[in-house]
C-alpha cells in the first residue's frame, strides 16, 4: 500500500478509496493481526503455565526497573525483535492478564516499532538498499538504542497527559 | 525517482486539508469536545461494540477472565473494525494527495536534520508506509549517483527503525488505541524523532569511529 493507489487511479472518488483502504485493513487484520495475536496469546500463556513468565519477571526485573516497567515487559522487547505485530500482540496479552497497566503499554509502543523486527529487516530494508555490510552492526545497534531510549521518552511524554 | 524534485511537486490543496484532517483525526483534540467537532477524532468514529445485557450488569461479548487462543482470537476480532477504519482513512488521506503535502511540508525539514541530499525525501516518504519499495528507491539513488555510499547508510539507519511505520501502527497498534494513554498521534511524533535521532548517531559513527578504519570508502559499489 504505497502511494501507487494514489497514482495509477486518479478517478477514484472518496467512497471507493475508503472501501479500497478498508479492505487492505480486513485483509491486513483477518491475515496478519489475527494471527500474531492469537500467536503472542499462546506465548503468553505457555509462558504463564509454565511459571517462566514469573522467573523472566523476577530475573529482568532488575534491568526493566531502569525504565519503569516491571521484568514481564522484556517478553514485549524480546518478541518485538522479532515481529511488530507480536510485541504489540504479547503487550496487550501482558496488559488483559493485568501484569502491565495502560500506561506501561503506551511507553512500550513507539518501542516495539523502532526495535522493528530487526530480524526481518536484515533482508528487507538493508538488503534491498545494498548498505554497505560493515554498517550492518550500526544500523541495527541504532534501531535498538531508538527503541530503550523511546520508552524514557514515552515515559517523559506521559507525564502532559 | 530521481527526476522528482520536491519543487516540481504539485500538491492540489485537497491534499494539504487532507493531511491537515489527518492530523486532527489521529490527534484526539476533539476527542472529549461535546459538540460536533468530535467527528473529527478517530475513537469516536471507531465507536463501541454494544454490551450484552444481564441481570445484574452488562457484559462485552468478549467477557471476562479467558486466556490462549480463544481469548486471543476474540480480542483480534475486536480490533479489526479500528484497522479496517484506519487503513480506509489512510487511503483516502493517500488518495486525496495528503502524503504528498506531508512530503512537500517535510522535504525542507528533513534535509538539514538528516543531512542527506533532498532528492532522498521521496524514499524517506515512501519509508512511512512501506519497507521495501522505499529501500529500493534508496539503491536506485547510490545506482545514479544521487547520493553516496555513506548518505545510503544515513538513509537506511533513518529507514530501518520503525519502517513502515505507518502501515505498521495503523494495523497492529490499533490493538492499543482504546486504552493507551496517549492521542493516537503522539508515538507517531516519537518515531519520527526517533528515526531522525537514530540517523544523526550515524552520521556521529561514519565521522568519529570510520573516518579513522578506512579513509577512503565512500564511492563503495555494491
Amino acid at each position: 500500500m504505497t502511494t501507487k493507489a494514489a497514482e495509477t487511479t486518479p478517478n477514484k472518488n472518496i467512497l471507493d478509496l475508503f472501501i479500497e483502504g478498508a479492505r487492505h485493513g480486513f485483509t491486513i487484520g483477518t491475515t496478519s493481526l489475527l494471527p500474531n495475536v492469537v500467536m503472542a496469546f499462546v506465548i503468553i500463556r505457555i509462558l504463564e503455565v509454565t511459571g517462566l513468565l514469573k522467573l523472566i519477571g523476577v530475573v529482568c526485573a532488575p534491568i526493566m526497573a531502569l525504565w519503569g516497567l516491571p521484568g514481564e515487559a522484556a517478553t514485549v522487547i524480546i518478541t518485538s525483535l522479532m515481529s511488530m505485530g507480536g510485541g504489540i500482540g504479547v503487550a496487550v496479552s501482558l496488559y488483559t492478564s493485568a501484569h502491565l497497566d495502560a500506561a506501561q503499554v503506551t511507553m512500550l509502543v513507539p518501542a516495539i516499532y523502532l526495535m522493528g523486527n530487526p530480524v526481518q529487516n536484515i533482508g528487507r530494508c538493508l538488503g534491498i538498499s545494498g548498505v554497505n555490510t560493515k554498517h550492518y552492526a550500526a544500523i541495527l545497534s541504532i534501531c535498538v538504542i531508538n527503541a530503550l531510549l523511546s520508552i524514557w521518552a514515552m515515559r517523559f511524554v506521559l507525564m502532559f497527559f | 525517482m530521481k527526476e522528482t524534485n520536491n519543487s516540481t511537486l504539485q500538491v492540489p490543496w485537497t491534499g494539504y486539508l487532507a493531511f491537515f484532517i489527518a492530523i486532527l483525526l489521529f490527534s484526539g483534540i476533539f476527542s472529549s469536545s461535546d459538540g460536533w467537532l468530535k467527528v473529527f477524532d478517530f475513537n469516536v468514529l471507531n465507536g463501541s461494540f454494544g454490551k450484552i445485557e444481564g441481570v445484574e450488569k452488562a457484559f462485552t461479548f468478549r467477557g471476562a477472565n479467558g486466556s490462549g487462543a480463544r481469548d486471543g482470537f476474540l480480542f483480534a476480532f475486536e480490533l479489526i473494525p479500528a484497522v479496517v477504519l484506519a487503513l480506509g482513512l489512510v487511503n483516502v488521506i493517500d488518495g486525496l494527495g495528503g502524503l504528498k503535502a506531508a512530503q512537500k511540508l517535510m522535504t525542507p525539514i528533513l534535509k538539514p536534520l538528516l543531512g542527506v541530499p533532498g532528492v532522498a525525501a521521496l524514499a524517506n516518504i515512501a519509508n512511512m508506509q512501506s519497507t521495501d519499495a522505499a529501500a529500493g528507491m534508496v539503491k536506485e539513488l547510490v545506482d545514479t549517483g544521487e547520493i553516496t555510499d555513506e548518505e545510503r547508510s544515513v538513509i537506511i539507519s533513518y529507514q530501518t527503525s520503525a519502517s513502515a511505520f505507518l502501515t505498521n501502527y495503523f494495523s497492529s497498534g490499533a490493538a492499543v488505541f482504546s486504552f493507551m494513554l496517549v492521542p493516537i498521534i503522539v508515538p507517531i511524533i516519537v518515531m519520527l524523532i526517533f528515526k531522525i535521532i537514530g540517523a544523526n548517531l550515524m552520521r556521529l559513527y561514519l565521522k568519529t569511529v570510520l573516518k579513522k578504519t578506512s579513509p577512503g570508502g565512500i564511492h563503495h559499489d555494491n
